[in-house]
């Protein structure tokens, strides 16, 4: 047969399917060249990794100024002067996270920008440093803090797991049993106006801790003083309290001063309010003390080593044993802290004022603890 | 003789063609493929910094008055014995979430010390999940831990504070 043209070679048939072949594998191979291409998962990746070691081992950073403030300390109308968020206690504890910074950070609004760190523009020029989205979630206790966006459903982000501790803050708590195990409702003199004063001794609190994870260090972390029970003291007697002065003692050069308290945030909290009560203010069964870390900080920057929270009640009536462990002299309105309590010239106390001593006692002071947490961060 | 011999040519042409596009791909695929380092080890990156915090976490103590979770589980386990304590534990904190659900991480733990006697370095298993399978790839976190324990080959009787070194390998179903 000389006419072939109709016929398919067969040699044909293999070149082709080499060729095929070849062809198919080679396209299978695309996908792979573009995968450098594709690097904005790993970009999510190492912008949440560097989120999370920011947050967790690292303390923060504010402003430049003295007295020294964390910047966990600054208020909603001065956030400004923070700088860069971390939760971290300090720098040579990572893992560790201050309860009172895992507090401000997750004080987020998107509304109202004197109510909180405003998501995203706060967050992104202290933290995240991108034009990214993102979310950070805390568990603790059983419950899931957040701050950011709502995890994308249908598309990759980076992230990062950091397994924690969180501090706790210190507390005590001063009720009827612990009153009348300390001698403080034993006064006999049958008066109207009774003090009560608690002893901040800084010095020794800084100095008999020091490991900062572990340590109360009023100018850093906020202490809460519960005083409750009152109503069991005086039945049918109405309580007022009038005034509280804060008394610092300096050593070097030697000084004692006392002052009235007129910080707004750090008024005390009355019979289980929310909100801070100005004085003179009635309480019926308790008082809660949790002072602004500022107020005391300006105290210790100035030297302060020991310093005296001074209760006034005044009574409806006159009557003896109720809380009172402060002989104050000469009187309330002219408090001379040498003499109610520690003459820093001399080194005498006033054996007559028996403060309560807010130390690491724990019969005294809960302690700090470490619990543990997942702070989780994500990126896209 | 064959009269018609174009056969011959489609083959040589189909393994030219094929021989020239594979050294092609080739050569693109070695001058394009950037190595990046997150690209391939992001995951055992993210495993080993979670194994690592584990264990730091682990052996922080709750208050100052007290020893580490980790030290206690190692000065009271006898050597040999799998710790059921540290397995909770440890399992609990590196497959916890904050969202609902649980990770699916697997490990085992291992106590490597100093045995003063032999001069060499002795091991011993305290904890795991399972064993590692064939083709599974596993990350390593360690821990050095100070323990109050009398060891094997410590030569004295009763507890020496010592180092010992915890290693965990890590890895997902």
């Amino acid at each position: 047969m000389t006419d072939d043209s109709g016929v398919l070679s067969i040699d044909f048939i293999v070149g082709f399917t080499i060729f095929l072949i070849a062809f198919i594998w080679v396209l299978s191979m695309i996908p792979g060249l573009l995968i450098g291409l594709q690097a904005y998962t790993i970009d999510y990746d190492a912008v949440a990794y560097r989120t999370g070691v920011m947050l967790v081992e690292d303390p923060g950073e504010q402003v430049v100024a003295y007295p020294y403030y964390p910047w966990q300390s600054y208020g909603d109308l001065e956030k400004e002067k923070v700088i860069r968020f971390g939760l971290a206690v300090s720098r040579d504890t990572p893992n560790i996270l201050s309860q009172d910074k895992v507090n401000r950070f997750f004080c987020v609004t998107i509304s109202d920008p004197d109510a909180g760190f405003g998501y995203p523009k706060d967050y992104k020029d202290r933290l995240i440093f991108g034009d990214y989205r993102f979310n950070i979630s805390l568990l603790d206790k059983g419950q899931t803090l957040s701050a950011g966006d709502v995890l994308p459903v249908n598309m990759s982000y980076g992230n990062i797991r950091r397994i924690v501790k969180i501090k706790s803050n210190s507390n005590a708590t001063i009720d009827y049993p612990y009153m009348a195990n300390h001698s403080y409702i034993d006064n006999v003199d049958n008066v109207s106006t009774h003090v009560f004063s608690i002893h901040i001794n800084n010095s020794k609190l800084l100095g008999e801790v020091i490991d900062p994870a572990y340590q109360i260090d009023p100018s850093r972390e906020q202490m809460t003083i519960n005083i409750t029970d009152l109503e069991q003291l005086q039945p049918g007697v109405t309580v007022n309290l009038t005034a509280i002065k804060i008394c610092t003692i300096v050593k070097n050069p030697p000084s004692a001063t006392c002052s009235p308290l007129t910080s707004n945030n750090s008024y005390p909290y009355v019979d289980g309010s929310d909100t801070r009560i100005p004085m003179p203010a009635t309480v019926n069964e308790n008082i809660s003390l949790r002072f602004d870390t500022q107020y005391f900080n300006d105290r210790i920057s100035a030297g302060a080593g020991d310093i005296f929270i001074v209760i006034k009640f005044d009574l409806s009536e006159s009557r003896p044993q109720f809380l009172n462990n402060t002989q104050v002299l000469p009187d309330f309105n002219n408090m001379d802290a040498e003499t109610t309590f520690f003459n820093p010239r001399t080194g005498i106390a006033n054996p007559n004022s028996t403060p309560f001593d807010y130390n690491y006692h724990p019969d005294n002071v809960t302690q700090p603890l470490l619990r543990d947490a997942i702070l989780e961060v994500a990126v896209w | 003789m064959v009269k018609n011999d174009g056969g011959q040519l489609y083959t040589i042409e189909g393994f030219a063609a094929a021989l020239i596009m594979i050294i092609t791909a080739y050569l693109v695929v070695n001058a394009t493929s950037v190595y990046t380092a997150g690209d391939t080890h992001i995951n055992d990156m993210q495993l080993e910094a979670l194994g690592s915090d584990a264990l730091r976490v682990m052996d922080i103590p709750v208050s100052k008055d007290e020893h580490s979770m980790l030290q206690t589980i190692i000065e009271d386990n006898d050597i040999g014995v799998n710790n059921l304590t540290f397995g909770t534990t440890f399992s609990s904190l590196i497959n916890n979430q904050t969202e609902s659900g649980r990770d699916h991480i697997q490990f085992t733990t291992n106590v490597s010390y100093y045995n003063i006697t032999k001069g060499s370095v002795d091991s011993y298993l305290l904890n795991y999940t399972r064993n590692l399978r064939g083709g599974e790839h596993s990350v390593r976190a360690t821990k050095w831990v100070i323990v109050n324990k009398e060891l094997p080959g410590d030569g004295v009787t009763g507890p020496l504070n010592r180092a010992v070194l915890v290693e965990v390998l890590l890895w997902r179903d």
